[in-house]
């Protein structure tokens, strides 16, 4: 019988310091930990608590993994600490995943901002490994200011795909920053691509209020209900639908989730805070 | 099968002493002086000197605090092997251990903890005699009589126990128990005096509660106005004690005590009355307000559980009522949000 409540240890070995409050841990769990893409997993440390995070590596490399993290409360404060060699425990892999047979052979729209990108990384290096199967990836990415662009080492590497077009841009340049790319926010760019809403899937992962505006947006653009998959991140504690935490009405994030369609959860309530 | 009431309870004391290799025999007691005429009830190790009342009423305490532990290692996890017996569960339990279970044991994964304690314990329960002032399992389609969910259960007729066989599991014990006590066949008349008394009982409780009485069709209760459930919560604390206390609430926390050597998770109960259960890091939270968190105990039990599990996360305990620190009467605020529910109708 699985319990649950397993925690698997695994090995930091790497810390990135992606903007002043995004960090990414590179670690070796003990025992491989075979997730789906969109899939989260809880990420604890011995004494303190543990925490669901995404991992924003791709899913077809299960011993080594990333996960990205927002310095933004009492655990990730610790996590932030950590350095190459500490131990962490690992539960999961728990709850849905991005459906990639069904983006097969379509146009691929991936919206994403801030912390948001980091499950959004993961299931883009995915697509990327096997980026002929799709008929084009798009990927806007946003963020406040330059300094707080994750991935800045790889967006070269991304953009040598014929098929693939990765898009930043920030929300303002501040004095003394350099910036060649866009400037506006991120649901803006949306105008400055040529669309095809039709029967393709788009993907959403952002803060709570760029979820909300970009989803209304693409609706507007002609995406349809079903075809937009929102990662709806909520207190999920447990990581298996036992602790309730993370209902939102009947589903929950947790395990009916946390990749929804936008069809799936429009009528529940508090969804976006 | 009828056997007389006190040698049953002989035969409970010579199981509590070692008898069939039971590590603990588990009776409700009546505790402490009676409050508003009623008496109080917990789940109690067997002694040898003090008086059983197995029917009775519901304990304060929900048969859920034997199998899912107010605070409780689960990982790692080490066999308890500890075979139970519990004796006096009431229905309103029996029909909340039902929903834990397909909660815990039939949602996709097992909770380790919640599976040994049920399958260790064999649950003998018994038929209410008297009701306490909450007392309200009829509202939701219960009875105060165990039909379904035990594996013996036992009705007083005229100094006797009717014993009902309810599963396969019993049989060990009551082949023991043939071996210890006197057991004869029950007849037709035996059958009739439980009958009669279960109906005796119901009957009081229907009048005790026909000024309570709801229509029972909540599919609607999301749309009841927010300023009704502002009403309903105004004098609420938010205390947690009625989630605490209810047999089918399981909300829980998982602490992390590990060591330098070891992963150690602990659960332990939460719950939705308070403020940080939904919070996320960052400060967000789906219900900030008290009404908010409020309503959603009542939404959680009579929506989303249903959703969940095909049945309501109620089963008319009265606990949760006992419980208020507020006085807030659960059966009041459902009164009154069903009549609103079919309003929006």
């Amino acid at each position: 019988m699985q319990n649950p409540y397993e925690v698997i240890p695994a090995d930091v070995y790497e810390v990135i310091q992606e903007s002043p409050l995004i960090r990414t841990l590179r670690f070796k769990p003990k025992k491989p930990i075979p997730f789906k893409t969109g899939q989260f997993i809880e990420v604890g440390i011995p004494g303190i608590g543990e925490g669901p995070f995404t991992p924003s590596s791709s899913h077809y490399i299960v011993d080594d993994m990333d996960v990205t993290i927002l310095k933004t409360g009492f655990l990730t404060e610790y996590i932030h600490e950590l350095h190459a060699g500490a131990t962490i425990g690992i539960r999961g892999p728990f709850g849905s995943n991005y459906p990639l047979e069904k983006f097969k052979g379509k146009d691929v729209l991936i919206l994403g901002g801030g912390c948001g990108l980091a499950p959004l990384r993961s299931l883009f290096l995915t697509m990327l490994h096997d980026n002929k199967d799709y008929n084009s990836i798009t990927f806007l990415a946003g963020a406040k200011t330059p300094k707080d662009c994750l991935y800045k080492d790889e967006v070269t590497e991304w953009r040598r795909y014929d098929n693939v077009r990765f898009i930043r841009a920030v929300d303002e340049v501040p004095a003394g920053e350099q910036w060649a790319e866009d400037v506006c926010l991120v649901t803006k760019l949306l105008q400055k691509i040529d669309m095809k809403p039709n029967g393709n899937p788009a993907i959403v992962c952002g803060p709570p209020v760029m979820m909300k505006f970009g989803t209304f947006d693409l609706l507007k653009y002609g995406y349809k209900e079903e075809n937009l998959y929102l990662s709806m991140e909520k207190k999920m504690y447990c990581g298996f639908g036992q602790c309730r935490h993370c209902v939102i009405g009947g589903y929950y994030a947790c395990k009916d989730g946390p990749v929804f369609t936008y069809d799936q959860i429009k009528n529940e309530e508090a969804i976006w805070d | 099968m009828i056997v007389n009431v006190h040698d049953f309870h002989t035969f409970l004391m010579k199981i509590s002493k070692g008898v069939g290799g039971y590590n603990e025999v588990i009776v409700p007691y009546k505790v402490g002086s009676e409050r508003n005429g009623n008496s109080l009830l917990h789940f109690c190790r067997f002694e040898e000197l003090k008086t059983l009342e197995l029917n009775y009423f519901r304990t304060t305490d929900p048969a859920k605090i034997l199998f899912y532990l107010f605070r409780e290692k689960v990982y790692p996890i080490k066999n308890k092997n500890q075979k139970r017996l519990i004796v006096g569960v009431k229905a309103c339990d029996l029909k909340a251990l039902h929903l834990l279970d397909k909660a815990m044991l039939q949602s996709g994964f097992v909770d380790p903890a919640y599976k040994q304690w049920r399958d260790n314990s064999l649950i003998i329960s018994s038929d209410c005699d008297h009701l306490h002032e909450t007392c309200s399992c009829n509202l939701l389609n219960g009875h105060p009589y165990p039909e379904n969910g035990f594996d013996l259960n036992l009705s007083i007729a005229d100094g006797n126990y009717l014993i009902q066989i309810g599963s396969e599991r019993s049989q060990e014990f009551v082949e023991l128990m043939k071996k210890e006590i006197t057991v004869v066949d029950s007849t037709a008349s035996d059958i009739e005096i439980v009958k009669a008394n279960r109906k005796k009982v119901f009957d009081q409780l229907v009048e005790k509660n026909n000024h309570l009485t709801h229509s029972g069709d909540f599919s609607e209760i999301r749309k009841v106005e927010h300023k009704s459930w502002e009403e309903a919560a105004r004098e609420c604390v938010g205390c947690g004690a009625c989630t605490n206390i209810c047999p089918t609430c399981y909300c829980l926390i998982l602490n992390d005590e590990s060591t330098d050597k070891d992963f150690i998770k602990v659960r332990s109960y939460d719950s939705c009355q308070w403020y940080g259960y939904a919070r996320v890091a960052g400060g967000g939270t789906p219900r900030p307000k008290m009404t908010e968190r409020f309503r959603n105990r009542y939404l959680c039990k009579f929506d989303y559980m249903h959703k969940n599990f095909g049945e309501f996360g109620c089963t008319g305990c009265g606990r949760c009522t006992e419980a208020c620190a507020a006085k807030i009467d659960f059966r009041e605020v459902v009164k009154n949000v069903s009549s609103l529910t079919q309003e929006v109708n």
